[in-house]
């Protein structure tokens, strides 16, 4: 079993590959993090090189990989019916989000801002365009996204796990992947991502505030769940939809919630 | 020159070297020998060596650009892990734990 962690995209990557040491493993685990690397520049909205800061910055860009993405983010939106939304880059540093969150400071002083969502976005083959005042946060679906190409990267040499931080795929054999403070998934293929408001949360002027941005108010979502781990056939589909079943939205796939007073409840064929 | 036809000659010469002296201004002599200036041919020559080598750079834009759009497609073409997902609850020691993103 080959193991590799690094940091990237805000939180520690994992790769496992089941393959006897070897040029092929180490290059294909090479590619992995390079590729997972590449789309941190791509898509950080805190990195001032990255791709995604020049979109906002300027309102409209050509790249053929970051109009993939945010073409794939609207459709999102709109089989969610806005509860997954890419816009919501303004609402998420109001809410005090607005730097690398190692670097947030957990408590201090805030103003309650509500801010829209549901920007209008444009994507005219590999050109993005954002209606005046519309930026995009793709932290809900870069890192998934990178998950999945990680995982393809590595497939051929084996089977293969890719955990960045809790977006997770795996490919190739049956994986026991632990859910934490929770059951024990045997995963053969597909991925699994976690929406939850137990980890990146902060304070501000007393009041606790977290990253998952609910589009309908603008704000932190307010919800009984603490956070929602769905398994679905790729990181990014998990993604979206765990996102979505964390702000209510009643999806078919298997799934397990965890309530803010601690109950667990497994759902979507899972017991 | 007091008679009618001196006078006449001499308004008959007079516009007579109006119209030459017109005519050789037109025809701009100093144009052509600005023309045979040195460092302007130095200028063209220069000029003409960067469109070469501007249509090189360009060329090599195009091909990298290129190889670029083939590898996006090739990476488009490579399926993520489109199968149904296979998952059931385990007893078994984890391999990895998941958690919050």
């Amino acid at each position: 079993m080959r193991r590799r962690s690094f940091r990237a995209m805000g939180t520690e990557v994992e790769l496992l590959l089941a393959a006897a040491e070897g040029e092929a493993a180490t290059a294909a685990l090479d590619a992995a993090e390079r590729e997972v690397r590449r789309l941190e520049r791509l898509c950080s909205r805190f990195d001032p090189g990255s791709a995604l800061t020049e979109l906002n910055r300027t309102g409209s860009l050509v790249s053929a990989e970051l109009a993939a993405l945010v073409r794939t983010a609207l459709a999102a939106r709109e089989q969610t019916g806005g509860l997954f939304d890419p816009t919501v880059h303004d609402a998420v540093r109001a809410a005090g989000y607005d730097r690398s969150f190692e670097a947030v400071p957990p408590d201090g002083p805030g103003r309650r801002a509500a801010i829209p969502c549901g920007g209008e976005v444009t994507v005219d083959r590999d050109r993005v365009v954002l209606a005046p005042g519309v930026r995009l946060d793709l932290g809900g679906i870069a890192k998934g996204y990178a998950v999945d190409r990680a995982c393809a990267l590595l497939a051929p040499a084996g089977p293969c796990l890719v955990n960045a931080g809790g977006d997770l795929a795996v490919h190739g054999a049956s994986w026991p992947v632990g859910l934490e403070g929770g059951p024990t998934l045997a995963l053969a293929e597909g991925a699994v991502a976690t929406s939850g408001r137990d980890r990146r949360r902060w304070r501000r002027s007393g009041e606790e505030r977290h990253h998952l941005i609910d589009p309908r108010t603008g704000r932190p979502a307010d919800t009984v769940l603490l956070r929602v781990t769905v398994v679905a056939s790729t990181a990014v589909e998990a993604e979206v939809l765990a996102k979505a079943a964390f702000l209510g939205a009643p999806i078919d796939c298997p799934r397990v919630l965890v309530t803010a007073d601690g109950r667990t409840v497994l759902a979507g064929g899972l017991s | 020159m007091t008679s009618n036809p001196a006078r006449l000659y001499a308004a008959a010469l007079a516009v007579l070297l109006f119209f030459v002296l017109w005519a050789a201004l037109a025809a701009r002599p100093w144009a052509a020998a600005a023309s045979a200036d040195p460092r302007v041919a130095a200028l063209g020559r220069r000029e003409a060596a960067l469109r070469v080598e501007a249509a090189a750079v360009q060329a090599r834009l195009d091909r990298q650009w290129a190889a670029y759009r083939a590898e996006l497609r090739r990476r488009s073409a490579v399926p993520a892990t489109a199968v149904q997902p296979q998952v059931s609850i385990t007893a078994l020691p984890p391999v990895t734990t998941t958690r919050s993103s």
